[in-house]
C-alpha cells in the first residue's frame, strides 16, 4: 500500500495520508476526479464501494469520501477531499464523477438530496432519492433541527405528556417549601410546560 | 402462435426433482447480536433522570410515573415512556443513559393480538396504535429480559466520566501554613467540568436549600458570570463560603456520578462566586435600593441560617439587626473552619454583602448576657435565633476534665481568634469526624511551625473506610504528617498529675452499635495501644449551649429526643409565634441546611408579620 501511494504522490498533490483506521488520501477538489479516474485505470480500483459526506460545519466544509477497493489485490482506499459548505438555499457544488462508475449517479443523487451538493450534469440528479415533497434544510445537514421538524410534522400521538424531574421532586417531595422566591429558570422548566398533548 | 408457446411453460416441470436453488424463508430471523430493536429498561438502575428525553432527537420519549417507584433522593420516580410511532431508533438514548440502564433488545416483531388482527380496522376492537405507547420495562413484553441487541459500547461516552481535577498546594507547600489548598478552577476547567453536565436536575431535590444547580452550571458553560450569580441568591447567600466547604449533598445523587465520576458541583459554584468582584454584586443582584416596610427583625447569632435569614429578610425590606457574640460575623464557618479551607477573606465577601443591604451587625454582643431574649421580643417585631453548636461534646471519661484534655470546637475558636495557646509536641486527637481532622490538620501546622516536626494522632471508633469525615480530609491529614488510627475506641486517660499527662489508652473497636442500633460500642481488650501526649484533644460532637433562653420560655419549648428545637415548616417555634429558630439547633449539622432553613424561617417570619397586620 505504502507503494501505491508513492506512485500517487509522484502523480498528484496530496494534502494527507492517513492510515489510523484504513487507508485514507485528502486532495484538493480540482484534483478529485483526474485522482478517481488514474485510480480505476491504472490504479485497479475498480470498484466504487461508496461515496459520502461529513458537514462540519463549525469549519464552513463538507468533507467528501469516495471509498475504492481493488479486488486484485483486495486493498480499500478512501480518497477525501473539502468542497466549501453553502449555506442554504444555495448550494455547495462538486464536480461529477457518473462518467467513472454508473452507480455514481445514485450517490449523487443522495447527496444532493441529504447535504444540498450539487453535481452538475449527473444523471437525474435533481429527482428526488426518498424524500417526497421536502421543503426544509437538507436534512443530513447538521443545522438541520430533526426535533423541531418532527414537531412540526407529524401529529402527537393521544396521551402524551412528560414531567420535568425536578420539578416532579419538587412536588414529591418538598412541595411545603414552594413559598420561597425560588423559581426554576425558563430553560429547565419550559420541559414540563411544553406538554406534547394534542 | 405455435405449439411451442403453449407447451413451453410445462417445461419448468423437469425441475420438480431437483434441489431448489434458494434458501427456505426461515421460520423465525433472529436480529443480529448488536441490532437496535425494541427497548429495555433496568427500573431498579434506572433514575428517571430524563436525559434519554432531553435527547430524542423525534421527541419520542415522556417521563411518566410508574406505579410502585417513589421519588427519592437521586431517584426521580418517573421513568421514560417510548412513543413507537416516532422513534427512529437512533439510540441515542440508550448511549447518552446516566445509569447505563436504557438498552435495546435485538427483538423486531410487535403485532397487536386479537382475531383477524390482520384485517383490524376496528380500533376498539383489534387493538389502537396507541398500543405501541408503552412504559419501556415496566409493561412485561416478551424482549424485556433479552440478553442480545444494543448496549451502549464500553469505549465510548457521549459525557465525560472524569472530572476536572482542581490545582492545589502539595503537601509540602501548605503543611506549615494556613494559605488556601485548593486554588479554585480556571475558566477552561470550568467551562470542561461544566460541559459534563446532562441538565437532568436530579440534585435540585438532594440540595437542602434546593438550588437551581443545573441552571447555574449552564451559565458557567456559557460564560455568564452575571447570571450564575444571580441563580446562586435566589437560594443561596453565602456562595463564596459554599463553594469551598459545602457538603454537597448534591454531588452524591449526580447522575453522572452513576457511570464515572460526579459533577463538581461544589467548586463551579465557586467559579462563579469568585469570578464576580464584590463591586459589581449589588448592580448584578439589583439590590441598589430596595424599599423598606418599617418592620424589625433581631437575629440571634451570625452563622449560616442568621446571615441567610438576615439577607432574605433585607431584601423583603425588613430592618434588621445581627447580634453576635464573638467579634466578627459568620460563627461556626468562621470560628469552626480552619482558613486554609475557608480564608477568612471569602467569608468576608459573603457576609459584607448582606450587610451593604442595611443590616446592622452588633458583635461581641452576646444575647443573654449584654442584651437578653425577652428585650429583643420587645423591641423587634419578630426574633430569628440561629445559635449553633459551640459546645462540645465529652467522651466522659475519668479524667476527661483534666486541664489538657480539651474540645477541639475551643481551640478551633481560639485559632481563628488568633489567640495564643499551649500546643505541645506529642497530641492525641478522639475522633473521627470532619471536625476532627479540622483540628488534627490544624494542630499539625502549629506543631510544624513550632517543632520542626508533627506528632498527632486522630483516632476514632469508626474502621477504615467508614470514617465520617470525607475521604480526602483524611488523605490529606495524612500527606501533611498526621497519624490516624480508625477503628480504635478511647479507654483511660492516665495522668501524671494535675498539670501533665501521660497518654490514652485505647482499644481495639469491634462494634459501634448494637443489634437495636444503639451507640454501645464493642473493644477486643486483648488488642490495645498507648498513645503517648501532653494533650488529649476531645472531637466526638458538639451541643447546644441554650442558656440564653428564660427558663420559663424553656419550659414551653418542645425538644426532639435528638435535643433539636421543634419548629414547623416555617421554622417557628411552637406556642411562640414572634420567635424562629434556624441552623443546627433545629437541623442538620451543615452550612447548607442552615442557609436553608435560615431562608424558610425569613419567609416564615414575613408571613406571619403580614397575617399578625390583617
Amino acid at each position: 500500500m505504502e507503494r501505491i501511494i508513492e506512485n500517487i504522490k509522484k502523480q498528484f498533490p496530496l494534502q494527507d495520508v492517513n492510515s489510523d483506521h484504513g487507508w485514507f488520501i485528502t486532495c484538493e477538489k480540482k484534483d478529485v476526479i483526474s485522482l478517481l479516474t488514474h485510480l480505476k485505470i491504472t490504479g485497479g480500483f475498480t470498484h466504487l464501494i461508496l461515496i459520502t459526506a461529513v458537514d462540519w460545519i463549525e469549519e464552513d466544509r463538507f468533507q467528501l469520501t469516495y471509498l475504492l477497493n481493488n479486488p486484485q489485490l483486495k486493498i480499500r482506499l478512501g480518497l477525501r477531499t473539502f468542497i466549501e459548505r453553502s449555506v442554504w438555499p444555495d448550494e455547495s457544488e462538486m464536480q461529477s464523477a457518473h462518467h467513472l462508475w454508473p452507480a455514481v449517479k445514485t450517490y449523487q443523487r443522495e447527496l444532493h438530496e441529504m447535504f444540498g451538493i450539487d453535481f452538475p450534469g449527473s444523471p437525474e440528479v435533481n429527482d428526488p432519492l426518498i424524500l417526497e415533497y421536502w421543503d426544509d434544510i437538507p436534512p443530513y445537514r447538521r443545522d438541520f433541527d430533526t426535533k423541531k421538524y418532527s414537531e412540526e410534522t407529524y401529529f402527537p400521538r393521544e396521551g402524551r405528556g412528560s414531567n420535568d424531574p425536578a420539578e416532579y421532586m419538587k412536588s414529591q417531595l418538598y412541595p411545603n417549601e414552594g413559598g420561597k422566591s425560588q423559581d426554576f429558570p425558563q430553560e429547565i422548566s419550559k420541559k414540563s410546560s411544553g406538554e406534547k398533548n394534542a | 402462435m405455435s405449439w411451442k408457446d403453449v407447451l413451453y411453460p410445462f417445461s419448468v416441470w423437469k425441475n420438480i426433482l431437483k434441489d431448489p436453488v434458494t434458501i427456505r424463508k426461515p421460520e423465525e430471523r433472529e436480529g443480529s447480536s448488536r441490532y437496535r430493536g425494541f427497548h429495555i429498561n433496568d427500573l431498579e438502575k434506572c433514575i428517571g433522570c430524563g436525559t434519554c428525553e432531553e435527547i430524542c432527537q423525534n421527541a419520542a420519549i415522556d417521563l411518566v410515573p410508574v406505579e410502585g417507584i417513589v421519588a427519592k433522593p437521586g431517584d426521580s420516580g418517573l421513568r421514560p415512556r417510548v412513543d413507537y410511532g416516532r422513534c427512529c431508533w437512533c439510540a441515542l438514548c440508550v448511549d447518552i443513559c446516566t445509569t447505563n440502564s436504557l438498552g435495546m433488545s435485538n427483538k423486531f416483531r410487535w403485532s397487536v393480538e386479537g382475531e383477524n388482527a390482520d384485517k383490524a380496522i376496528d380500533r376498539e376492537k383489534f387493538g389502537s396504535p396507541d398500543d405501541y405507547l408503552f412504559v419501556i420495562g415496566a409493561e412485561n413484553k416478551y424482549w424485556d429480559n433479552s440478553e442480545m441487541g444494543y448496549r451502549k459500547p464500553d469505549n465510548y461516552d457521549l459525557t465525560s466520566p472524569v472530572r476536572v481535577n482542581m490545582d492545589h498546594l502539595s503537601a509540602l507547600e501548605r503543611q506549615d501554613s494556613f494559605i488556601e489548598m485548593m486554588k479554585g478552577y480556571s475558566k477552561e476547567q470550568a467551562q470542561r467540568e461544566a460541559d459534563r453536565c446532562v441538565e437532568c436536575g436530579i440534585c435540585t431535590a438532594a440540595c437542602p436549600a434546593h438550588m437551581g444547580i443545573p441552571a447555574y452550571i449552564k451559565a458557567v458553560r456559557e460564560d455568564d458570570m452575571e447570571e450564575g450569580l444571580r441563580i446562586l441568591y435566589e437560594t443561596n447567600p453565602l456562595p463564596e463560603i459554599c463553594g469551598r466547604i459545602c457538603t454537597h449533598k448534591c454531588e452524591t445523587v449526580c447522575s453522572i456520578g452513576n457511570k464515572g465520576e460526579p459533577l463538581s458541583i461544589r467548586w463551579l459554584k465557586r467559579y462563579i462566586a469568585d469570578n464576580v468582584p464584590s463591586e459589581k454584586y449589588k448592580e448584578i443582584l439589583g439590590t441598589d435600593k430596595i424599599e423598606q416596610n418599617g418592620k424589625k427583625v433581631a437575629i440571634v447569632g451570625s452563622g449560616p441560617s442568621g446571615l441567610s435569614a438576615a439577607h432574605y429578610l433585607a431584601m423583603m425590606g425588613y430592618e434588621v439587626t445581627i447580634f453576635e457574640a464573638l467579634p466578627e460575623a459568620g460563627g461556626m464557618m468562621r470560628y469552626g473552619i480552619p482558613e486554609y479551607r475557608l480564608p477568612y477573606d471569602q467569608i468576608d465577601k459573603d457576609v459584607n454583602y448582606i450587610l451593604s443591604l442595611g443590616v446592622t451587625l452588633k458583635t461581641n454582643t452576646m444575647v443573654g448576657k449584654e442584651i437578653t431574649l425577652e428585650q429583643l421580643k420587645e423591641q423587634y417585631d419578630a426574633v430569628f435565633a440561629g445559635t449553633g453548636l459551640h459546645m462540645g461534646r465529652s467522651t466522659m471519661l475519668e479524667n476527661a476534665d483534666h486541664k489538657k484534655v480539651l474540645q477541639s470546637i475551643d481551640l478551633l475558636r481560639k485559632i481563628a481568634l488568633g489567640e495564643d495557646f499551649y500546643v505541645p509536641e506529642k497530641i492525641v486527637v478522639i475522633g473521627g469526624g470532619n471536625v476532627a481532622m479540622d483540628i488534627t490538620r490544624s494542630l499539625a501546622r502549629i506543631q510544624r511551625k513550632k517543632y520542626g516536626r508533627v506528632n498527632i494522632t486522630a483516632t476514632c471508633l469508626e474502621p477504615h473506610g467508614g470514617m465520617l469525615a470525607d475521604e480526602e480530609e483524611v488523605v490529606e491529614a495524612r500527606e501533611e504528617g498526621a497519624t490516624i488510627t480508625p477503628a480504635y475506641g478511647p479507654q483511660r486517660i492516665d495522668i501524671v498529675d494535675d498539670e501533665n499527662l501521660k497518654g490514652l489508652e485505647v482499644a481495639k473497636c469491634l462494634a459501634i452499635f448494637d443489634k437495636e442500633g444503639r451507640f454501645s460500642p464493642k473493644f477486643d481488650l486483648d488488642d490495645r495501644q498507648f498513645y503517648e501526649a501532653d494533650m488529649i484533644v476531645e472531637s466526638i460532637g458538639q451541643g447546644a449551649d441554650l442558656s440564653y433562653i428564660p427558663k420559663q420560655l424553656n419550659d414551653n419549648i418542645e425538644y426532639s429526643p435528638r435535643r433539636q428545637i421543634v419548629a414547623d415548616p416555617d421554622f417557628q417555634v411552637k406556642n411562640q409565634p414572634w420567635l424562629f429558630v434556624g441552623g443546627d439547633i433545629v437541623k442538620g449539622p451543615d452550612v447548607i441546611t442552615g442557609i436553608s432553613n435560615g431562608h424558610l424561617a425569613a419567609v416564615g417570619i414575613d408571613r406571619y408579620l403580614n397575617k399578625k397586620e390583617d
